[in-house]
């Protein structure tokens, strides 16, 4: 008992004065995004500031900022076309059991700059470093040619985004990263992480949710066809009879 | 102005919409058919996901139906009892359609399938149209009558069991035809997102001899009816019925059909029949092309289960 204090206290004696590391502090221009029936697109600004006192070891490097949005996890599947007796067919395809439906990435500059492969690796930030089956390794994911499919399609409809250099620093600490969310825009809750590097290592990571929702018009529709459905269903059918019976009185011309 | 729907989770121009469901409404009120299966690809071709294309037309469908039905059942050129018989029929054949279409698309083979059957049906129709069409110009222009195919009263048809007498088409002929043609249309109509009017019309005149003066009526109520359950089913089962789609392509839709009757009644029957199986002929060679040419992306990515 006695011997443990004593290590203890022998620690605390050898352990060199806490030099404090960086923290980040951020905050979101928004904390939901509502779709409305004009909805083309919208966006969202991430701002933060490096927190740093007098114990704040200097830096070399300068700092970095890497911003992340991450739309909800789904499971897909990717399929490749081949040709069956003269036509072509999906015929071979591979499961990606948790993806993100949307994933926006912006820096301050390039991503090869801002950390290594290791780093990035076990964080799973980046296209080439994020797990498409299971979670973040030490080692950068195995890529299969539908690894490859799904992010230069999800790229091409504008889901996934990777904008190196658009995060801005405003002032040596405080700086902000616009995001762009596109019209075809997943449903869901979002989470928005900004990691501060510098010289390659990451000193600081904060996380924040906030949620892309419809209106209320468009939530009570998709409610309505959801959660009742044979209710929506019959609604459906009487306004497109109601319609029609309107559009032949209005034009009848006997 | 973009419109946001809200089951499609995308917007689109409404004035695209508008005139999509236009230029279709004009195209069936001048060749008296749905136009569903212009429609449904177009919307397919125009980035909305064929799930809720196929499901919001069969609404679009149920309202134009309507309003021609009520013009038919005024002029009194509905086969009630043949339409039943056929609705019924076709009520079966689409719940199939609706279960087929869910499994053909857990398997991601729906696309393949929805394409293939284009194909084959606008290809077959179209070409028979188009050449019908185009011996009876020819006949006219020489001045000699085509032989008028009599109704045969001895086709392999009228010797099937279970007869029935329907009084407004004349007939008296067996069940088995009418069950079966009935439920092959509301199959395709939920597989494909088209009323069937352009199979069906030919049916009925070529194979169960029901006078043409009450064919499109009959037509019209049997779509109506497939088409209301369809409607519902897709919504029920598979979630997929966008109303605020359906709605905007009605609206175009109807008036649209109004203007392409009056230019339909100017033109002369075989022209218009020509030009119908052009078009049903080139829709179906567009999906052709998509088929056999290699595409240039071979990957594609969908959620698994529902979208």
């Amino acid at each position: 008992m006695i011997a443990r204090a004593l290590r203890l206290a022998a620690m605390l004696i050898i352990a060199p004065l806490p030099l404090r590391a960086e923290t980040l502090v951020t905050a979101l221009s928004t904390e939901r995004v509502s779709i409305e029936s004009n909805f083309t697109g919208s966006g969202v600004v991430i701002f933060g500031t490096v927190e740093r006192d007098r114990q704040t070891v200097a830096r070399g490097a300068p700092y970095e900022i890497v911003v992340t949005l991450t739309g909800p996890l789904r499971p897909m599947v990717a399929r490749r076309k081949e040709r069956v007796a003269g036509i072509w067919i999906n015929r071979t395809s591979s499961e990606l059991p948790r993806v993100p439906s949307f994933l926006a990435i912006a820096t301050t500059a390039p991503m090869a700059d801002v950390a290594g492969n290791p780093v990035r690796a076990r964080q799973g930030l980046g296209f080439d470093m994020l797990p498409t089956r299971g979670l973040p390794d030490a080692l950068p994911p195995v890529r299969t040619e539908f690894d490859a499919a799904f992010f230069r399609l999800m790229q091409k409809e504008n889901l996934f985004s990777l904008n190196e250099g658009s995060v801005e620093f405003l002032s040596p600490q405080l700086f902000k990263a616009p995001i762009a969310l596109p019209s075809n825009v997943p449903i869901g809750w979002y989470t928005a992480t900004v990691y501060l590097f510098s010289g390659g290592v990451l000193l600081a990571k904060t996380t924040q949710d906030f949620s892309i929702l419809k209106g209320g018009f468009e939530q009570a529709i998709t409610d309505l066809a959801h959660q009742r459905p044979a209710l929506y269903g019959l609604a459906a059918v009487v306004v497109a009879c109601f319609t029609g019976w309107l559009a032949g009185v209005a034009f009848r011309r006997d | 102005m973009d419109l946001y729907l809200p089951i499609a989770e995308m917007p689109m121009n409404l004035f695209l919409l508008l005139g999509m469901g236009a230029a279709v409404g004009f195209l069936s009120g001048m060749f008296g058919v749905g136009g569903g299966f212009l429609l449904t690809p177009l919307l397919i071709f125009s980035g909305i996901s064929p799930a809720v294309a196929v499901a919001s037309v069969s609404s679009q469908i149920v309202a134009n139906s309507a309003s021609g039905v009520l013009a038919y059942l005024r002029k009194k050129t509905v086969d009630l009892k043949l339409g039943l018989y056929l609705t019924l029929s076709g009520i079966i054949g689409s719940a199939i359609g609706v279960w087929v279409y869910g499994a053909l698309r857990g398997v991601g083979q729906l696309d393949v399938v929805i394409a293939l059957c284009y194909v084959a049906f606008l290809g077959t129709i179209g070409v028979l149209m188009a050449v019908e069409a185009v011996r009876a110009i020819i006949a006219k222009q020489r001045g000699t009558p085509l032989p008028v195919r009599r109704p045969g009263q001895h086709s392999w048809i009228a010797g099937l069991p279970l007869r029935i007498r329907f009084h407004r088409s004349r007939l008296y002929i067996s069940a088995l035809p009418v069950i079966a043609l009935g439920a092959a249309i509301g199959f395709l109509g939920a597989l494909l997102g088209i009323g069937g009017g352009f199979i069906m019309v030919p049916a009925l005149i070529y194979l169960l001899r029901v006078p043409t003066t009450i064919v499109i009526g009959t037509t019209l109520l049997q779509t109506l009816g497939t088409m209301a359950f369809t409607t519902f089913m897709q919504s029920a089962t598979n979630q997929t019925v966008d109303v605020i789609l359906g709605l905007a392509l009605m609206v175009g839709g109807v008036v649209g059909a109004q203007f392409g009757a009056r230019v339909g009644q100017s033109l002369r029957g075989e022209t218009l029949r020509l030009l119908l199986g052009l078009l049903v002929l080139s829709v179906g060679l567009r999906f052709a092309v998509d088929l056999v040419v290699k595409p240039e992306e071979l990957y594609s990515i969908s959620r698994i289960g529902g979208g």
